[in-house]
This record gives structure tokens, C-alpha cells and sequence, in this order.
């Protein structure tokens, strides 16, 4: 039976309460004067390293048949849905984008979607389909090739989950049990066998994990040796992966940065290390657990560029030098200098910049004249015309001189959709009531002085000297002419009423090395004038990859939910998700077609947020006993992987749930996934801490009895994940929950 | 809360004696005679016993710097109270709910109503009847009548009170005088707390009971090694009170409660340890002495608030609407009794909603043929929801004709109903609603609604259309079950649910566009529980109802009307306190004046209270910049000094010694309170404002002062190995009364804007403009 139990050596070595494990090692929370006798040192005794394989063939059995079982749940009928499901419609579609070369823009990091456009190309898919939600995929598309690479990282998830289990010091049986939980949670698994991101961020949090524990036993028992460094980097590129998958995988950088700093706490208070082989110790995580994540986010951008040549519908967020470079655009047609008469659009050149844009809808409060915003995409009302201020236009006439734009130039911009001119004055702005509005107001023959801007030459990438306006290559301002404020764009987002489009403002005293009041030409059509042809120059990565992350925050910030309209089925609150009050449809709910309902297991969701409330409760039951001086702790490193373990369930938990909460954006049910991983590691420790105070037998068979109510409950629910046909209210017995949308 | 003496059966030693300041016998106990319980032994203790030991006794340098501080805070605080006589700010909402108390009238507001009874205590006192209702800023309360000199005493004295208080919290941590008077005139000449307590606003009251709570704490947390004493009793009680207190002005007080809370948990975890050698009987009793001091009581009192308020406030008033119909049916003259009448069918009656009040509304109107995201709808005619009154708001309700529908159930009419020859509307009753301009039937079928695609499209179909005659039933869903066997106007709520496509018929206040002349949009949602679905009857037009009563009918007036049995207290207190959470959360509407916290201590920005272009005149709501820069300076840099001296400690390089106890535990104790009640502003959605920083700002100023005491008395004590950690250095003395030199300066540059005396000219206005973002109205 002692197989059973973590192999830490120690335990059997050190007679009770003898053993120093040293400052480093010692309770964090303990009274420092409890710790007195650390300061006498004596050559320390380092506990043994749980080896990180199985080393027999006898201990690959468990982790082998694990891994069948979660290749087969995983991989069973998953092609039987032959059309998109859910968010198939977006991911395959990026994945198409890979294949087409084609730049688009999404919230996300790239690297995940990256790993499906792999998919697609392994599957031979030529990038023509579009991904239409809920509609049949095509004869030549293998969507199953692109689903399975997805499954298998969801299945590589079940044995990482119990190699972690070994490494946290659980018994064989309760490792076993965490590895069974992960496999038999329906929505875990629902989530993996789609053409999504999650199980491939789901996948790298589980090996964050698991890197972080080796990580630590390795740091317990051999710092610095070849494997340390090894799992070192192995956990910074681990979590430079689940960041560059979603930005979620932040909170599984935030738990590695925390146990990191606790780490170096804890070293702080051991005297007797030189202080040399401390600073190895810094330098050692600020390579490997800073440098190397960024690196790896860094580089998912750098393929991401390189893969994305040609332009696409992403364009319009990227800077105008950037989409110059792309293939298939058409800005070589663009006339070299600005002119008036020319039909133009105009490229804010803050990060994340979009185009001057108006429309017809007006402003509900201020001035109420026509909107002006920043926009993102590329339509007819970005185009404005360059004008002579009042009194000064010229007859049109054939014949007529060209008469160029420069520096110091009064001109008005009239929008060419609605005639109407871009116009300032001291009215509060929308949303930044402290900076003036800008609209789009008069016409052709109705105006003030307030429509009039001021050109002011910032530089010019390829001609410093020449008073012109390039087009692409030129930065300038416009500076109003009576206010003096300057034309602003910012990250700032107008609601609802503005269709969350960027605001735009007058700056005043505005700082005009600030580039959010520069501004470049981006599109120039003019009859009269020649293409300018291609130029050479092109923009620089790091203010490509500036730009994008900008772009996404600000998008994924106006991902906020709408207060003027009801919520949808789709989306959920936090609070919801650890009682598990919601389901989620994931296609579809007509009675003939193949339904997919998003619900965790019962017993691992519920299971799992109460072991949190009650690990709350053993560890305030622990402290008291501690403060009253009972001794639970005798053994040496037992306290230790009490504590570790317990922080990386519960912390972990927090950091990847709590955000949510204070969240403005929508958020949907398996936005709760990662932290569910937490709380699955957290029931079993817990569970497993608490059967290990019964004798032997009980301890076994009480893990097994919570493993068997997991599997039954798996296979009562298994159709919502592999899908299920006729009416919904069929499975009326399965809905436990008044408030799952399982049925109407 | 570490001991600083080791008990002899503890064979541990502490780091902190190993530089040697255990050489300094005049900081060990063992000077003076040993207290019952030695574990519990404290510096503050030893402060306390010190400042009584001859030759330096600074017990009558407190006294008379106590008295001089008092003045000085009434002085600066009562100086021309009566100027501007016009209403300024938010005096607009609280003199007006002082006004509603005083006419005994019920009003609705997201604050609890301590602050309130008190001005209408104030009000009543004097001889003040409520009627004039501070309708607009700038109103004259000379022409109206109003004692409003009085009024604002009240709040005056509350935040002159404050300066005492924090004064003696000084004291009682063991500052020195100097140190203490050093802090008092801090907050005696900060310009925001005068100008926030020179008028009818709560925030002064919330303040003083916000300090008065600490201060009671801090005696309590002193008194501790004479556990259940009567003085341990009455301190603890008084905290509790006061932190009720607190909670009843503003729902804030909520953060002085947790920073109490949390000094209760970090000296019960102390009482735990083993070495205080309580049993675990005495710990529980200590429990539970707190538990009842410090949440029981609390609890009493802040209902004791909300039973008085319900006791004043009998009369129907403004705030009827938010109430819930069993609420209001127990107010005086509610419209609720005097005009709610069954209803007859074929009766014409107006219907409106809950969450909006709009009224349901038809007109000839079509929705066009195409949205503009390209969905095609029927071009049925609209039904919207519009908020005033129209003829295009009546409908005729209809009973169901079982010979159109035969799963409708059976009628068969009262005793009374065959008397009076009518048939009345009956909860879950199957009916039509014709509109009777028109003369065409609500109905609802499966298109998208314009602007919200998820849910059914409302229209109407003409009278004589019976092929379609199914989807034009409604049964009226009540949301309270009522015993009543009739649905009365004005006082049930319910939805109407379509028989056949089981929607509700819901209204939000997303507008329509242009064709539909910006009125509500209607439509069916399939989430029948949600709140936008509830709707009322409010006018009911039928040949037995005249003026709301209806034919052998009582008719009820409203000044002899007999009170009916109102809901038991605890409900009503439930419904109340639920509102105000909702509604405060629901404060979201841009203000000019709105700031976000980060801003708060920099002094960025201020409030403007009031302005009159004659005599350049402004109240500007503006901390003294130099002590809010320098106390924030103070709170940051004790902050970065307390985690120095941690790294240090962790490298057993110990400075502090025995003074760390209460570096960590007096100072400590008060950068939290600074934090719990300024880091929980950063999490609120709602619109914030300055004056939410102040009882931030007074806990910042003491940490800046402490911090300083410490530097200058504390640290250059122990350097010096005196035996008197109390009396403070010449440097000491000269370096504070130069900052309160400077603050004064700064006090009285800004005066005309805390007082609103105005300038004598632009320039002199310009120069009090230190940074661009301060709004200065005539610079």
C-alpha cells in the first residue's frame, strides 16, 4: 500500500520533529521567533525529488491507460456534427485566413488560431469556406483532421493532469482521480472536440502547472542543476504559450509570478545564502520566467506578420505603412501629393489608430450635429475632399491648375457622403466632456470659420524638405483654426449610440508630439493627378505589434454588453458559474438537429466549488490549532506541500475567476474552464488530505467511490457533449437546474 | 500586536534585540511594576503610563491645545455660514428630504436616513414647517422663509467636531502634543472639508461618526488587558454605535465597518495564540462580546434609523412610485386607496409600465417595410411605449370568447356581479386588448422586433380579423399573489403573457428610430420573469367608476381615511434598503463634476458648488493643495518605508527595534483605514465624486503625521537612548509649525473659493489657478 503514497523519502528517514528543513523551506506564515533555532545552521538535509516519469514499465500503466481513455472519449464521433458549430464560425474562419494569407484582426493572440490554420492545412482545406455559423461544411473539407488537432490537446490535458497530481505529493489514487475528473467533465470536453482556442489554452494552463511544480520540487531539492534550468524554461515558455493563446493565460502568469515572488521571500530569509547566489537566483527567473514568455509572444506576432501578407479584411486597424507592404492592396494607386480637390481618407496615427469617419446619425447630446468618430473598417464614409476654406474656392473649370496642399494651409474637409464639413466648437465632447466636439455640420454653401483646420507638417519619412503632403509617408496635424485645439482620435469608445466606434475630439492645448493628433493620408484619389506608385518603405514590427495588442485591448474593452438591450441566452455572470446555474447552446435547438449543450459535470462543478469553501474552512481550523500550539505539522516538508499545494487549487482558482468579476466586458460560461481546472486540483487535494486521516483501506476506497460518482455522472450526461438528436424536452430528467436552458 | 516582552517560559529570543536597543532598559518593562497580564503588555501602554510620569506631564498641554483646536475648527468653519442665502450644490436633495420629513410626507433617496432626520430634527427645532422644497440652485431662502443658518449649523458643527476628534485619536496613539495640535490644524485649515461642511450636505456627519467610530475603537483596543470591564463594555458599544452611525448617513460608513472589521480579526487571531493563555471558553466569550458589540448593536441601531424614518414618513409623497404596492397601500391619502377600483370589462383603460412608467401605446403608424440592418418586418402598425398622456393610450379590455377559443376556462359570475350587472377582470383571466382609437387588437407573432431581434414583434390587427383570433389572448399574470378575486387599478402588477406564444409583453427604454418618432419599443420576450415585463392599470374609464370609485363602492378621502394595516417593518426595510442599493448602483449618468479615485489625491480637480458672475464669486470645492500633496506624500512614503524595513528585517538587519510594534500596529492600523476607505471607490461602477476621498483624506493626513512623529520623536529617541520617548526635539516643534505656517498660507489663498467671498479682480482669481484642469468659472 505504500506504493500508494508520494514518494518524498523523508518521512521515513527523519525521526519526528528532529529534522531542519531550513529558513527557506519553513512555514511562511509561522511566528518568525518559532523559527529561532534556524539561525544556528547546520548542513542541510534536501528532501528527495519525486521523480517527474514513472521510471518502471508497471508505473506507466496508469498514465497510459489515461491517455487511451482520453484519446477515445475525446475523438469518439467527432465529425458527427457536419456543420459549424458555435464558435467554429470564427476560429475556422481565421484558420481559413492563415491559408489565404489574408491579414484579418481578431481580440485574441495568435498563436492558437495559428495552431488551427495548421490544422486546416494538415486537413488540406484551400481556405474558401467561410464558416457560416450553423451551415453544412463542404464535401472537400476535412473538418475532422482540424477537430481532432484540437481534441488532442484537450486529451494531453488528462495525463499532464496527473503527472501534476504526482508532483503536488498526492496519493496514486487521488492523482488518479484528478486525471478522471478532468477526463470526465463534460464540458471540458465538449469544449476541446471544436475548432476553438480553449482546449489549446486549457492544454497550456494544465502544463503551466505542471511546469511550475516540477519547477518547485527541482528548486526544493537540485537549484541550479541541469534539470532546474530545464523546467525553468520549460514554465516560462509554457506561460509565454497560454498567453499567446488568450489573453486569460495573463492569470496563469500571474500565479507563477506570485509563488516566484513568495520564492524569492523566502530565499531573502535565508542568511546563510551568499548573496551572490542570490542574485543568480533573480537572474535566473527574470530569464526564464520574463524574458522567455515575452519572447514567445513576441514571436507569435513576428509568424503572424509573416504568414498575413496580403491584405484582408483586418487592414483598416493596422497603420497605413503597414497595409502599404501587404499584396493586393491598391496604394500604389494613391497620387503622391495631397491637392485640393482630392478625395482622401485620413489614418489617426495613435496606436490602434482607426479612420476619420462620419455618418448620419447625430450626436444624442451636445451640439446633436452629425457623429465623427474613428473607424476600423474600410467604407465610403471615411472619404473626405479637400477644400479652399470659404471664399477662396475656385470656379471648377477645365484647365485648371493643380494647386497642392502645404504645410501651414487653411483647407476644409467636407464629407463626401453627406456634403457636410468637419466642423469644431466649444461644445463638450461625448464621452471626454472635458475636450471639445467635433461633428460634421453645413453643406456645400452653409458654414463658419469653424470649419476650417490648419495643416501642420509633422515630418515625412521620405522628404523632410518639401512643404507638400505626402501621401502615406506624411505626418500632420490639424489644428482648428479659431479654438487652436488639435484634431484627436483616442482609445476611447463612444456606446452604443456611436456603435462603439473611437471618439473623436479637439484637443485643447493639446501636445502636439502626441501621436494621437497625427494623423497620415491613407487612401488619395485624384483624376488629375498620377498613381504614385509602390514605395519601398514599410513599417517597423514593434510598432506593428504595438499597434495590433492596442487595437485588441481597445476591442476587447467594447465588448461590453449592451444596457439598453435584454442579455442574451448566450452569455452568463460569474456568479453563475461555480454553482453552475447555465448551460450554453451551442448550435441550433430545433428538434431534428444535432444538438450540443454546453454543462459541466455535476459532481466535479459542485464537487469542486464546495471543496474550495471547505478548504477555506481546514486551512482557518489549521491556523487556529497552529496559534493554539498543536502540533499537525511534525513531519518535515508535509507543511510545505500542505501549503503548496493548496496554493497553487485555491490562488490559482482566484486568479483565474475573481477578474471576472470586476470585468465590464460580456462573458460566457466557459470563460470558467480554466479556473475549474484549479478547483478540480483543489477537491482532490483536498479530498484526498482529508481521506489520508482515515486508515488505509477507507482512504482508498473513499477516493474510489468519489471516482466512480464522477464516471456515472459522465455517462448519464455524455449525450449533450456528443450530441444528441429529437426534442430537447426528451432529456427533461436531466435538467437538475430550474435555470439550464436545456429544454424551453 | 507582537509582544514586546518575552515571557519567561518562552526560551525564544527576538530578532530585533540583536543591534543591542535591548541595552535600553527605560523601553523594557521592567521599570514599571508588571500589569496583571505582562503578555499582554504594549508600547502604547507604556506611552500612556509615560506621559503621567513627572517631570513631563503634557496632560494640560493636550487640554488647552484641545480647546484652542475646538475654537479655531468652529471659527473656521461657522465664519459668514449665512452667505451665499441661496440654495447651493446638492443642498437642492437634502434640504428638500429634511423639508419631506417635516411635512411627514414619504420620499425615496439611496442614502439611509440618519444624516436627513437629524437636519429635520434641526429644522423642527427650530420652528422650520418643510415648506419650502429647494427646488433649483440659487433659490433665496430670505424670500422663502427658510431657517437655513440653522440648518447648516448642524453640518458646521458636525465637521468642526471632527477636528477634536481627531485630535484626541492623536493622543490616545501617543503622540506628543506637538504632534497631536500638528495634526489637528491639518485638518482645521483644509479648504474641501470647510466648504463641505458649511452647508446642508451629509458628508460632514458621515466623517465625524466616521473618526468618532475610530476613536472609540482605538479607547476599546486600549483598554484590552482589562477584558469585560465596564470601560472595556462602553467603548466597545460606542464603537459599534458609531459605526452604525456611520452606515445610517452614508452607505461608505459600510468601509469604516470593515476597517474596524479588520483590526477585530487581527486581535482576535492574537487572542488565539497560545501564549496569552486564554481558554478557549474565554476566547469565546471575547467572541462573542464582539460579535454583539460590533454587529448585533450595530444592527438594532441602524434599524432604530429606518423605524423612525417609517414612523415620520406616513403620508403618500414623491417617492410612492419606487415603492412596491403593499408598501404604498400603506401610506396616507396613496392614490393606491383613494383611486384604485376593480375592473369591469369593456371598461377603457390606460395601462403603463413599471420600470419606465410609460404608458402602452398604439398608432396608425406601420413599422416601414425595412430595418435599417436589412430585416424585413410586416409593416404592422406600431405599438410603442410613450411616456405622456394620449388618447392613443386607451385600450378596451375584452374578455375571451370561449365559442373563438374553447380551452379558455368556464365563467360563472359572483353573487355580486349578477347584482351589478358587470363582469370583472380576474387575475389569470384570458383577455383582449383593443386599441380604441384604431379599433384594432394587440397581438404578437414570431418576427424580430426592431431593435431587439430576439424577441417578438407587437402590432395590432383590425377588430374583425378572427383568423388569427388565438394570438390576440393575453392572460393577465399577476406578480404577487393576491388573494383578491378582481384586479384592481393602480395596485396589482402583472404580466401579460400571449396564450399562444407564451411571450410577455415587455418595454425598455431603447428608443425607437425616427419612423417611430423616438417612443419605446414593445415587444415579446420569452423570459417572462424579467423585470421590463410588469405592468399596472392607471386609469380605468367605465360607466359605474366615477372619479376612481366605483358605484356602491365606499368612497374613500384621502384626510379621514383610516390607516390600513401597513406591511410589517422588516419588509418594508428589506424593500427600502434593496431599492437603494439598486438605485445607487444605477447612478451612472455622466456628471459634469464626476471624477474618476485615481485623480482624488492629487487635488487635479474640484466641484464647483455655486458661482455668481457679480464680484467674481465661486464656492469651489478644492482640497489645500499643500496638505493633501503632503499627505499623500506621507502615506506613500510610510507605505515604501514599511516594506524597506520588512526586506531589511528579512536580512535580520533590524532598525526599528522595539518602536516597530507601533510603527506596524498604530501606523499600520491607519494606512488601512485610508485603504478601505479609498481602494473600494476604484471597483464602483457609479458616478463618483471628490467629496467621496474626504474621510480618505482625514486617516492619510494622520498617517502622514504619525509617520512624522515617528521620524522626528520616536526613531531620534531611540538614537539618542533618552529616557522619554514623548518629549518632542526643537526640530520636531520648528518643522511642524512651518508646514502649518505653509498650510495656513495655502488656507487663506483659497479662502474666497471655500467661503465664496469672491475676488477683487480677474488676475487675483487667475493666480489661485495652479492647474489648468481646476474650473474656475471666471478666470
Amino acid at each position: 500500500m505504500t506504493d500508494w503514497y508520494p514518494n518524498d523519502g523523508l518521512r521515513k528517514r527523519a525521526p519526528i520533529g528532529v529534522a531542519n528543513t531550513g529558513a527557506a523551506y519553513a512555514p511562511v506564515d509561522e511566528d518568525p521567533q518559532d523559527r529561532e533555532d534556524d539561525k544556528t545552521f547546520k548542513p542541510q538535509r534536501r528532501p528527495q525529488m519525486v521523480p517527474i516519469w514513472p521510471t518502471t514499465t508497471q508505473q506507466w500503466i496508469i498514465p497510459a491507460l489515461l491517455s487511451v481513455a482520453a484519446l477515445f472519449t475525446r475523438l469518439y464521433k467527432i465529425g458527427s456534427a457536419d456543420f459549424v458549430v458555435w464558435d467554429e464560425a470564427h476560429f475556422g474562419k481565421f484558420a481559413g485566413h492563415y491559408i489565404k494569407r489574408r491579414f484579418y484582426f481578431d481580440v485574441h493572440p495568435p498563436l492558437g488560431k495559428m495552431i488551427n490554420g495548421l490544422a486546416g492545412f494538415i486537413a488540406g482545406f484551400n481556405g474558401t469556406f467561410e464558416f457560416e455559423s450553423g451551415h453544412q461544411y463542404p464535401q472537400e473539407l476535412n473538418y475532422t483532421v482540424m477537430r481532432i488537432v484540437n481534441a488532442l490537446f484537450g486529451a494531453a490535458m488528462i495525463p499532464l493532469a496527473y503527472f501534476t497530481a504526482i508532483q503536488l505529493h498526492f496519493s496514486k489514487p487521488a492523482s488518479f482521480l484528478m486525471a478522471i475528473m478532468v477526463l470526465c467533465d463534460i464540458a471540458l470536453m465538449t469544449i476541446s472536440r471544436f475548432i476553438l482556442l480553449d482546449s489549446m489554452l486549457l492544454f497550456f494552463t494544465t502544463l503551466s502547472v505542471f511546469c511550475l511544480t516540477v519547477f518547485r520540487n527541482l528548486q526544493r531539492t537540485a537549484p541550479f542543476s541541469k534539470e532546474w534550468w530545464t523546467w525553468l524554461f520549460a514554465t516560462g515558455v509554457s506561460i509565454g504559450a497560454v498567453a499567446s493563446v488568450k489573453w486569460v493565460g495573463l492569470f496563469a502568469v500571474a500565479l507563477v509570478g506570485l509563488h516566484t515572488i513568495e520564492d524569492l521571500w523566502e530565499m531573502l530569509g535565508d542568511l546563510k545564502m551568499p548573496p551572490s547566489h542570490y542574485a543568480r537566483h533573480w537572474m535566473a527567473r527574470i530569464a526564464g520566467l520574463i524574458l522567455t514568455p515575452i519572447a514567445i509572444y513576441l514571436f507569435s506576432f513576428v509568424i503572424h506578420f509573416a504568414i498575413l501578407n496580403r491584405s484582408g479584411p483586418g487592414d483598416a486597424q493596422m497603420s497605413s505603412l503597414f497595409q502599404a507592404h501587404l499584396l493586393g492592396n491598391d496604394f500604389d494607386q494613391n497620387p503622391l501629393e495631397l491637392a485640393y480637390g482630392s478625395k482622401v481618407t485620413l489614418k489617426n496615427n495613435g496606436h490602434g489608430g482607426g479612420l476619420l469617419h462620419s455618418h448620419v446619425q447625430r450626436y444624442p447630446t451636445g451640439s446633436e450635429q452629425q457623429q465623427v468618430t474613428c473607424y476600423h473598417h474600410k467604407d465610403s464614409n471615411n472619404d473626405w475632399i479637400i477644400t479652399k476654406p470659404w471664399g477662396e474656392e475656385k470656379q471648377s473649370g477645365f484647365g485648371d491648375e493643380i494647386e497642392f496642399v502645404k504645410d501651414g494651409d487653411l483647407i476644409r474637409l467636407v464629407h463626401a457622403q453627406t456634403g457636410r464639413n468637419l466642423h469644431s466648437h466649444s461644445v463638450k465632447a461625448p464621452v471626454t466632456t472635458s475636450q471639445n466636439e467635433v461633428s460634421c455640420y453645413g453643406n456645400s454653401t452653409l458654414g463658419d470659420a469653424n470649419d476650417l483646420w490648419k495643416v501642420e507638417k509633422v515630418d515625412d519619412m521620405v522628404d523632410r524638405q518639401s512643404p507638400r503632403i505626402r501621401s502615406l509617408t506624411t505626418r500632420f496635424r490639424l489644428r482648428h483654426n479659431l479654438q487652436g485645439c488639435l484634431l484627436r482620435s483616442h482609445a476611447v469608445s463612444l456606446p452604443q449610440w456611436g456603435f462603439k466606434q473611437a471618439e473623436v475630439v479637439c484637443q485643447k492645448n493639446g501636445d502636439p508630439n502626441n501621436r494621437n493628433h497625427m494623423w497620415n493620408i491613407e487612401q488619395h484619389w485624384n483624376d488629375d493627378l498620377p498613381p504614385g506608385g509602390k514605395g519601398a518603405y514599410r513599417s517597423k514590427f514593434l510598432k506593428d505589434f504595438i499597434d495590433l495588442n492596442v487595437a485588441m485591448w481597445t476591442s476587447n474593452n467594447a465588448l461590453t454588453p449592451d444596457p439598453d438591450k435584454e442579455p442574451d441566452a448566450l452569455t452568463s455572470k460569474p456568479y453563475q458559474w461555480p454553482l453552475m446555474l447555465v448551460g450554453l447552446r451551442m448550435c441550433s435547438w430545433a428538434d431534428d438537429a444535432r444538438k450540443f449543450w454546453l454543462i459541466g459535470n455535476p459532481v466535479v462543478w459542485w464537487g469542486s466549488t464546495a471543496s474550495l469553501v471547505t478548504f477555506l474552512l481546514v486551512l482557518g481550523i489549521y491556523g487556529i490549532r497552529w496559534k493554539r500550539r498543536y502540533s499537525d505539522w511534525e513531519r518535515p516538508g508535509t507543511w510545505d506541500n500542505f501549503y503548496f499545494a493548496g496554493k497553487i487549487g485555491f490562488v490559482g482558482w482566484v486568479l483565474h475567476y475573481a477578474p471576472f468579476w470586476i470585468m465590464g466586458r460580456v462573458t460566457y460560461l466557459h470563460h470558467y474552464f480554466p479556473a475549474l481546472y484549479f478547483a478540480i486540483i483543489t477537491f482532490t487535494f483536498l479530498a484526498d488530505h482529508l481521506a489520508s486521516k482515515l486508515p488505509g483501506p477507507l482512504h482508498f476506497t473513499a477516493i474510489s467511490l468519489l471516482g466512480l460518482l464522477v464516471v456515472s455522472n459522465f455517462v448519464y450526461f455524455q449525450d449533450f457533449a456528443y450530441g444528441f438528436t429529437g426534442p430537447a424536452h426528451e432529456y427533461r430528467n436531466r435538467k437538475w437546474v430550474s435555470s439550464w436552458n436545456l429544454h424551453d | 500586536m507582537e509582544d514586546d516582552t518575552i515571557s519567561p517560559s518562552s526560551t525564544l529570543s527576538t530578532l530585533r534585540h540583536r543591534k543591542g536597543h535591548s541595552t535600553d532598559t527605560s523601553l523594557d518593562t521592567s521599570t514599571t511594576p508588571p500589569p496583571p497580564q505582562q503578555d499582554d503588555e504594549d508600547q502604547d501602554e507604556q506611552d500612556t503610563k509615560k506621559q503621567q510620569r513627572p517631570p513631563y506631564n503634557p496632560q494640560r498641554g493636550f487640554d488647552a491645545m484641545l480647546l484652542l483646536v475646538t475654537f479655531m475648527a468652529f471659527f473656521t468653519r461657522c465664519w459668514n455660514i449665512g452667505d451665499p442665502a441661496q440654495v447651493v450644490f446638492d443642498e437642492v436633495h437634502f434640504g428638500k428630504f429634511a423639508s419631506y420629513y417635516l411635512r411627514r410626507e414619504y420620499y425615496f433617496d439611496v442614502h439611509p436616513p440618519l444624516g436627513k432626520l437629524l437636519l429635520a430634527a434641526v429644522g423642527y427645532a427650530v420652528g422650520y414647517d418643510g415648506h419650502f422644497l429647494f427646488d433649483h440652485i440659487g433659490d433665496d431662502y430670505i424670500e422663502h422663509g427658510v431657517p437655513y443658518v440653522a440648518l447648516r449649523l448642524l453640518p458646521a458643527t458636525c465637521g468642526a467636531l471632527i477636528v477634536p476628534v481627531v485630535f484626541l485619536i492623536l493622543k490616545e496613539l501617543g503622540l506628543s502634543v506637538a504632534g497631536a495640535t500638528f495634526g489637528a490644524f491639518l485638518i482645521i485649515l483644509d479648504n474641501s472639508l470647510i466648504t463641505q461642511s458649511r452647508l446642508i450636505l451629509l458628508d460632514s456627519m458621515l466623517t465625524l461618526f466616521c473618526v468618532c467610530s475610530i476613536y472609540a475603537w482605538i479607547r476599546f483596543y486600549k483598554k484590552r488587558h482589562v477584558p469585560f470591564s465596564f470601560e472595556w463594555y462602553f467603548w466597545l458599544s460606542m464603537t459599534g454605535i458609531a459605526l452604525a452611525c456611520t452606515t445610517g448617513v452614508k452607505m461608505v460608513g459600510l468601509f469604516t465597518v470593515a476597517a474596524v472589521g479588520i483590526a477585530v480579526l487581527f486581535d482576535l487571531w492574537n487572542l488565539l495564540d497560545y501564549r496569552r493563555g486564554l481558554s478557549l471558553r474565554e476566547f469565546a466569550r471575547h467572541f462573542s462580546a464582539r460579535a454583539l458589540c460590533l454587529i448585533f448593536l450595530p444592527l438594532v441601531v441602524y434599524l432604530a434609523f429606518f423605524y423612525v424614518h417609517f414612523a415620520i414618513l406616513v403620508k403618500s409623497g414623491p417617492g410612492d412610485a419606487f415603492m412596491s404596492p403593499a408598501f404604498q397601500d400603506g401610506l396616507l391619502g396613496s392614490e393606491m386607496n383613494t383611486n384604485s377600483s376593480a375592473i369591469p370589462f369593456f371598461s377603457n383603460i390606460t395601462i403603463r409600465h413599471r420600470e419606465t412608467t410609460a404608458y402602452l401605446h398604439s398608432h396608425p403608424e406601420k413599422y416601414p417595410l425595412r430595418y435599417d440592418d436589412g430585416r424585413i418586418s410586416t409593416q404592422g402598425q406600431q405599438v410603442t411605449g410613450y411616456p405622456h398622456r394620449d388618447l392613443n393610450n386607451h385600450w378596451t379590455i375584452e374578455p375571451v370568447d370561449p365559442a373563438l377559443y374553447p380551452s379558455a376556462a368556464p365563467y360563472t359570475p359572483t353573487d355580486q356581479e349578477t347584482e351589478r350587472n358587470v363582469r370583472y377582470v380576474r387575475p389569470n383571466d384570458l383577455v383582449r386588448l383593443r386599441h380604441a382609437r384604431t379599433n384594432s387588437h394587440l397581438i404578437t407573432h414570431d418576427v424580430a422586433s426592431p431593435l431587439t431581434p430576439t424577441h417578438m414583434e407587437m402590432t395590432t390587427i383590425p377588430a374583425n380579423d378572427t383568423n388569427r383570433y388565438n394570438e390576440t389572448l393575453w392572460k393577465i399574470q399577476l406578480v404577487a399573489d393576491d388573494s383578491s378575486d378582481k384586479l384592481w387599478s393602480k395596485r396589482a402588477h402583472f404580466r401579460l403573457v400571449n396564450a399562444i406564444h407564451n411571450v410577455a409583453v415587455h418595454c425598455h427604454k431603447g428608443q425607437l428610430p425616427d419612423w417611430g418618432f423616438g417612443q419605446q419599443e414593445v415587444n415579446g420576450n420569452k423570459a417572462l420573469k424579467e423585470a421590463n415585463n410588469v405592468w399596472w392599470i392607471d386609469q380605468v374609464e367605465h360607466a359605474r367608476i366615477i372619479n376612481g370609485t366605483e358605484i356602491g363602492e365606499p368612497i374613500i378621502d384621502p384626510k379621514t381615511q383610516p390607516q390600513k394595516p401597513t406591511l410589517p417593518f422588516l419588509s418594508k426595510f428589506v424593500e427600502l434598503q434593496s431599492l437603494m442599493f439598486a438605485h445607487n448602483a444605477g447612478l451612472t449618468k455622466p456628471h459634469p463634476y464626476s471624477s474618476t479615485p485615481i485623480t482624488w489625491p492629487f487635488v487635479l480637480r474640484g466641484i464647483s458648488f455655486w458661482e455668481r458672475k457679480a464680484g467674481l464669486r465661486q464656492i469651489y470645492l478644492l482640497g489645500n493643495p499643500l496638505i493633501w500633496w503632503l499627505s499623500i506624500t506621507g502615506t506613500v512614503m510610510y507605505a515604501a518605508m514599511w516594506i524597506m524595513d520588512r526586506i531589511l528585517l528579512r536580512r535580520g538587519i533590524d532598525d526599528f527595534g522595539p518602536i516597530r510594534t507601533w510603527w506596524d500596529n498604530a501606523i499600520g492600523f491607519l494606512f488601512v483605514t485610508w485603504l478601505t476607505h479609498y481602494l473600494p471607490f476604484f471597483l464602483m461602477g457609479r458616478m463618483l465624486f471628490l467629496h467621496h476621498y474626504l474621510p480618505s483624506f482625514i486617516f492619510s493626513v494622520l498617517v502622514l503625521v504619525c509617520t512624522l512623529e515617528f521620524c522626528f520623536v520616536r526613531v531620534w529617541s531611540l538614537s539618542q537612548r533618552k529616557k522619554s520617548v514623548l518629549r518632542p526635539s526643537r526640530t520636531y516643534v520648528m518643522l511642524t509649525s512651518l508646514i502649518v505656517v505653509g498650510a495656513a498660507w495655502g488656507y487663506w489663498y483659497f479662502a474666497p473659493l471655500t467661503y465664496g467671498i469672491g475676488f477683487e479682480s480677474v488676475p487675483s482669481l487667475q493666480s489661485r489657478k495652479w492647474l489648468s484642469s481646476w474650473d474656475l468659472q471666471h478666470a
